[in-house]
């Protein structure tokens, strides 16, 4: 099933699976951020460990791509957290297993890889692109923004390059959404087909699979929005 | 229109949730940001300030270290020099005391032996004279003696008194000689 199940609603509010998985991924890392908190020392372990290797390699990959570095990591990292322990949070036990019987009697899993909700990967490309744009306008001025759409050097050719920019904007949009989505959903789909036909060892070798899938295309996600800003924030 | 609300169906697409994960990244973003990204970038930056700081005390103590070591052998070169300077100085005071108690030595004995042969000769003075005065005296016994027998009182105190001026003057020339 692509949509996600609707488990009740609040209002006019729908509550999607998803949509609590993800209260559950902002709870982890909300409980990272505490951990982190509690034990910062100047000679790390445990969770700081992690989150330093993390911070400081998209931190150092940031610095060799743009000078706005300290623009741009944050939402670097931020998604890159996000969609790594989301897809992660699918391979555990619970998800698919652990069900809900709705108002309307559907029995539907409670949890649900938040990836494989388009309105998740849609709203995180969303977010992505127009923050790039955001930040464009900001650094590089609106009349450079405007001129790499919309020019009149050597016409007709860079107007019609710059036609295509405009296009190749939303096709980020969907490419970044539907890689996503559409690597999460279909490893989901594998995982639970290869469930249903054996539960036992058969799983292991896609488990693996997929956990390898569930962190490059975290990294993926979160390289294309750096790569994306910096072009955007250098001038045209 | 009816095929992209058939995708926004299929795809379970809804505004109200699109809107909802936006806050919510919102959220984790600012979160993050305060409570995680800015406190890692505090420690990297005391970390940093801190091996910093322990490279450049290294690197002074490295420096310290070779300053007391060319210190520690300059001192030592200089100890050496004054050592050797001291021990020649006292080689040769050493030497010199040497030589002057030779000398001193050399000085009193011949003082002691001039001052042991004056007394000798003294000595041997007095007993000169004193077997002088005793031979005279025996002398005076024998003659008296052999002259009783022979000559009167009145030769004998002639020739007594002669004989004894006779030994009293050669006496006296052999105390002289």
């Amino acid at each position: 099933m692509l949509a996600p199940s609707i488990l009740f609603n609040i209002g006019s509010f729908p509550v999607t699976n998803t949509l609590i998985t993800t209260l559950v991924i902002d709870l982890i890392i909300v409980a990272f951020v505490v951990a982190f908190n509690v034990s910062m020392s100047l000679y790390p372990k445990g969770i700081q460990n992690i989150l330093e290797v993390v911070y400081e390699y998209f931190y150092n990959s940031t610095k060799d791509v743009s000078n706005k570095v300290k623009v741009i990591y944050p939402w670097v990292i931020t998604f890159f957290l996000f969609i790594v322990i989301a897809n992660l949070l699918g391979q555990f036990p619970g998800f698919e297993s652990i069900r809900f019987i709705t108002s309307s009697g559907e029995n539907v899993p409670l949890f649900r890889t938040a990836t494989s909700d388009l309105n998740v990967t849609i709203a995180f490309a969303v977010i992505s692109i127009f923050m790039c744009h955001f930040y464009s306008i900001k650094y590089t001025g609106i009349k450079s923004y405007i001129s790499r759409f919309i020019t009149f050097k050597m016409f007709p050719i860079f107007m019609f390059v710059g036609f295509l920019e405009f296009i190749g904007e939303f096709t980020k949009v969907i490419s970044l959404s539907c890689r996503l989505f559409g690597n999460l959903f279909a490893g989901e789909s594998v995982m639970s087909t290869v469930s249903g036909m054996c539960a036992f060892g058969l799983p292991l070798p896609f488990m693996c699979l997929e956990l390898m899938v569930a962190v490059i295309q975290a990294i993926v996600f979160a390289m294309l929005t750096m790569a994306f800003m910096s072009i955007m924030i250098e001038k045209h | 229109m009816e095929i992209i609300t058939n995708i926004i169906n299929l795809f379970g697409l809804e505004t109200k949730l699109f809107i909802a994960q936006i806050i919510n990244f919102a959220i984790l973003l600012f979160i993050l940001k305060k409570f995680l990204y800015k406190p890692i970038a505090k420690i990297f930056e005391e970390r940093q300030a801190k091996i910093k700081q322990g490279l450049e005390d290294a690197q002074n103590a490295h420096k310290t270290l070779l300053d007391a070591n060319n210190q520690k052998a300059d001192i030592l070169k200089t100890a050496r020099i004054n050592a050797d300077k001291i021990l020649n100085n006292t080689k040769v005071s050493s030497e010199k005391m040497k030589q002057q108690s030779l000398e001193d030595a050399k000085k009193q004995a011949t003082e002691i032996i001039d001052n042991a042969k004056k007394q000798a000769q003294d000595e041997f003075d007095k007993i000169s004279k004193q077997v002088g005065l005793m031979s005279v005296d025996l002398s005076k016994k024998i003659v008296s003696k052999v002259l009783s027998e022979i000559f009167t009182e009145e030769d004998k105190s002639i020739i007594l008194s002669k004989a004894v001026d006779k030994i009293e003057n050669g006496s006296y020339e052999n105390t002289t000689n």
